[in-house]
């Protein structure tokens, strides 16, 4: 199967496809996940999960050089046999199944606790499913272009997100290091989570148009999301006092509850409502890269029937098994164990593998 | 034929989905008012009141008052009686009776408020002095609606710096941040209703105190939250009087731009705490002859009566173990070592601290006479 056939994908889509993936719903609940760990130090954990995950982002794009013209699927499948790409690809497509289920059930839920209370999940999920289809359907290329017009429709939101500083004391931040490294260490691990997406690089960068640019557009991806998230964890930290953040299970939603503009009340509903833009650059992509491994596995090249059986799975799901954040955050431990071994480990393997492989080829060359 | 079936699986998706409906305003009961009470017997009372758009009722506003145990308890009462669906959406303000704070742990009673995102949080928090039925039943003829003028009046204190903004937000965090004791605007049912001042609570919620208009409005200087006017009045009282009845020695001062500075330190064994408030300010009215004093010495003069006020304060504070500006919170930013050990008592701690307050004034301006 041709990868690139005549589908290809921008530097800027490229940059917000993985941007897109990483802004998910975890944004919302970070700033007191961090908190619970780390205290107000908590946005040093960002910056350390920052320079970690560009770290092994450029690992991967390493890695990807040695087969440029296919995805993580064809390099393992060239270097390793047959079998190898086989097994790969059923983990990530599990590992991606997982983080889809995830993504697009916290989605439904927090619909429903936020904007609609009595709205069963099922027929949310339902709703949702249905433009995730129509979207997923298409290739690649399309779910880019999306992912890039989500970033700039929604914008905006950051302004919303600067009105609670008003009601800011800068107080909170200091000292700064209030118990030592190691609370800030150990909050690394959520502090990762949320910049799970970058190891759509192992399918994206195939497709990408100039190739050279790569690893400056995984920078660019992962220092948006820096930026994004150090943002909002900051003004959640200097708007709630740190004795209480804990006690919001989403800090970045209950901030925007006071904004109190004079022809509007409630804006945390308008803002969530364009929320759901962007967590879906999170899920579709996700979404997309199950389907298309699942094709691959199966031989088909069309993923469309793909698409169409696993979304009916995931609102089969939603409808036999009653959806709660407890399992939702149970799925989210999976996905983040997960996580840590395919972007983390399983590309520094490869590299290394990679460079004895040039070394020892070397030796012999000479 | 594929347009068409887009178009009808369109309408047929949003035919599924629950919206609000309609739902006319005659039909609801929107509290705008919500009261909670101790009757003598201790047990818990609410109260609301809202507004009602029917045209055929002679009174505009409906008030209820019933017994429960808790707040939601409380709303399927109320729709028991109301026209409407109550609805808690919209609550302006929440009058908390003296009875109720004077035990401690009310706090816990709010919990639904903060638990179901439907409620506004920006909701205002007001004690009274007094029964809340008094001030919720109360109908001013002259005036506005109550929930309407309610909300009016402590919004125009508020932006006047003489009672502080204690949404349901900020009552959140001053139960839960260590480093500072709930305050709260204080209102009072005399002949009509009034703003009294400040009421300060301690960690557990317990009233302990009230301020006057005059001493809220020093305590929000303290805290830096000035809002877009402030005037003081006071007598000059280490400037000689003329005799006579009227207090000739009286000045008023509206204060333009008050920025205080603190600096936090630990020494032997207590915290110190060494406010600097600089202010602009300009004289709109002095009841004795200007040719009395220099403006140097009136700069002076001011100075010095509002340190001896500024501390007055905050001894009054210390005695009552409490620590309504919130300097536990820049003790914790500057000296966190030892705050950390005493943070679960920060009241106590503060009590012992040493807090010295230095006022600059910078007249600039005399007025339009002399």
């Amino acid at each position: 199967m041709n990868n690139n056939g005549n589908v290809s994908i921008t530097l800027m889509q490229f940059i917000f496809l993985i941007h897109g993936v990483q802004m998910g719903v975890g944004v919302l609940t970070l700033p007191r996940e961090l908190a619970q760990i780390a205290g107000t130090d908590g946005w040093i954990t960002i910056i350390i999960s920052w320079i970690l995950c560009t770290a092994a982002s450029l690992i991967i794009i390493q890695v990807m050089k040695n087969y440029p013209d296919g995805t993580i699927i064809d390099l393992l499948s060239h270097y390793f046999g047959k079998w190898i790409g086989k097994i790969a690809t059923l983990i990530f497509a599990f590992y991606f199944a997982l983080l889809t289920m995830v993504i697009f059930i916290r989605e439904a839920l927090f619909i429903q606790v936020w904007i609609l209370p009595f709205t069963k999940i099922y027929v949310l999920a339902f709703l949702l499913a249905v433009p995730s289809y129509m979207l997923v359907r298409n290739n690649i290329n399309i779910l880019g272009r999306y992912s890039q017009l989500v970033f700039f429709m929604t914008i905006w939101l950051t302004f919303i997100i600067l009105m609670p500083l008003k009601y800011a004391n800068w107080l909170h931040l200091l000292p700064v290091l209030k118990e030592g490294w190691i609370p800030v260490l150990k909050a690394i691990k959520s502090g990762i989570y949320s910049f799970v997406g970058f190891e759509t690089a192992f399918f994206l960068y195939p497709y990408l148009r100039n190739k050279e640019k790569a690893s400056f557009g995984v920078i660019i991806a992962n220092t948006l999301s820096l930026s994004a998230f150090l943002f909002i964890t900051i003004v959640a930290y200097v708007y709630f006092s740190p004795d209480e953040i804990s006690k919001y299970s989403e800090p970045a939603v209950t901030m925007l509850k006071v904004i109190d503009l004079n022809f509007i009340e409630r804006l945390e509903i308008i803002f969530f409502t364009f929320y759901i833009f962007v967590i879906s650059t999170s899920v579709l992509p996700a979404m997309f890269f199950t389907v298309y491994c699942t094709s691959r596995l199966t031989g088909s090249s069309d993923h469309r029937k793909h698409a169409i059986v696993f979304l009916s799975l995931i609102w089969l799901y939603t409808f036999i098994v009653p959806t709660t954040f407890e399992r939702n955050r149970f799925m989210q431990g999976i996905v983040e164990q997960g996580g840590s071994f395919i972007s983390f480990l399983f590309p520094l393997c490869l590299w290394l593998y990679f460079l004895i492989r040039k070394l020892v080829k070397g030796r012999t060359g000479k | 034929m594929k347009k068409l079936c887009s178009a009808l699986s369109a309408v047929l998706l949003t035919s599924i989905l629950s919206s609000c409906g309609y739902n006319p305003i005659e039909d609801l009961t929107i509290s705008l008012i919500l009261g909670i009470d101790l009757d003598e017997d201790n047990n818990l009372i609410f109260s609301q009141s809202s507004p009602v758009f029917n045209k055929e009722a002679k009174k505009n506003v409906e008030v209820y008052q019933l017994k429960a145990n808790s707040i939601r308890e409380s709303r399927q009462y109320f729709d028991a009686i109301a026209t409407g669906d109550v609805t808690a959406a919209k609550i302006q303000v929440l009058l908390l009776g003296k009875r109720l704070l004077e035990h401690e742990n009310w706090f816990s009673i709010l919990d639904t408020i903060y638990r179901n995102p439907n409620f506004s949080l920006s909701t205002k928090v007001v004690m009274v002095d007094g029964k809340v039925s008094d001030v919720i039943f109360f109908e001013p003829e002259e005036k506005a609606q109550l929930p309407l003028h309610l909300n009016e009046m402590i919004d125009n204190n508020i932006n006047r710096t003489r009672t502080e903004n204690t949404t349901l937000q900020v009552l959140h965090r001053y139960m839960y941040e260590k480093g500072v004791t709930p305050s709260m605007p204080e209102i009072k049912r005399e002949k009509d209703i009034k703003l009294s001042g400040i009421s300060l609570l301690d960690k557990n919620g317990k009233y302990i105190e009230s301020l006057g208009i005059e001493e809220s409005s020093l305590l929000l200087i303290l805290m830096d939250e000035k809002k877009e006017e402030l005037t003081l009045s006071f007598p000059l009282t280490t400037l000689e009087k003329d005799g006579g009845i009227f207090h000739e020695n009286e000045i008023s001062i509206l204060l333009r731009k008050v920025s205080p500075k603190i600096k936090t330190k630990y020494k032997d064994g207590k915290f110190q705490f060494d406010y600097n408030i600089t202010m602009t300010v300009s004289l709109v009215e002095q009841i004795f002859s200007s040719n009395k004093v220099t403006k140097e010495e009136l700069e002076k003069l001011i100075e010095k009566e509002l340190e001896s006020r500024f501390n007055k304060l905050i001894k009054k504070f210390q005695d009552l173990k409490i620590d309504p500006i919130g300097l536990g919170i820049y003790a914790r930013a500057f000296q966190y070592d030892e705050y950390k050990k005493v943070e679960d008592d920060w009241g106590a701690a503060f009590s012992e601290a040493e807090v010295n307050v230095s006022v600059d004034v910078k007249m600039i301006s005399l007025g339009v006479t002399s």
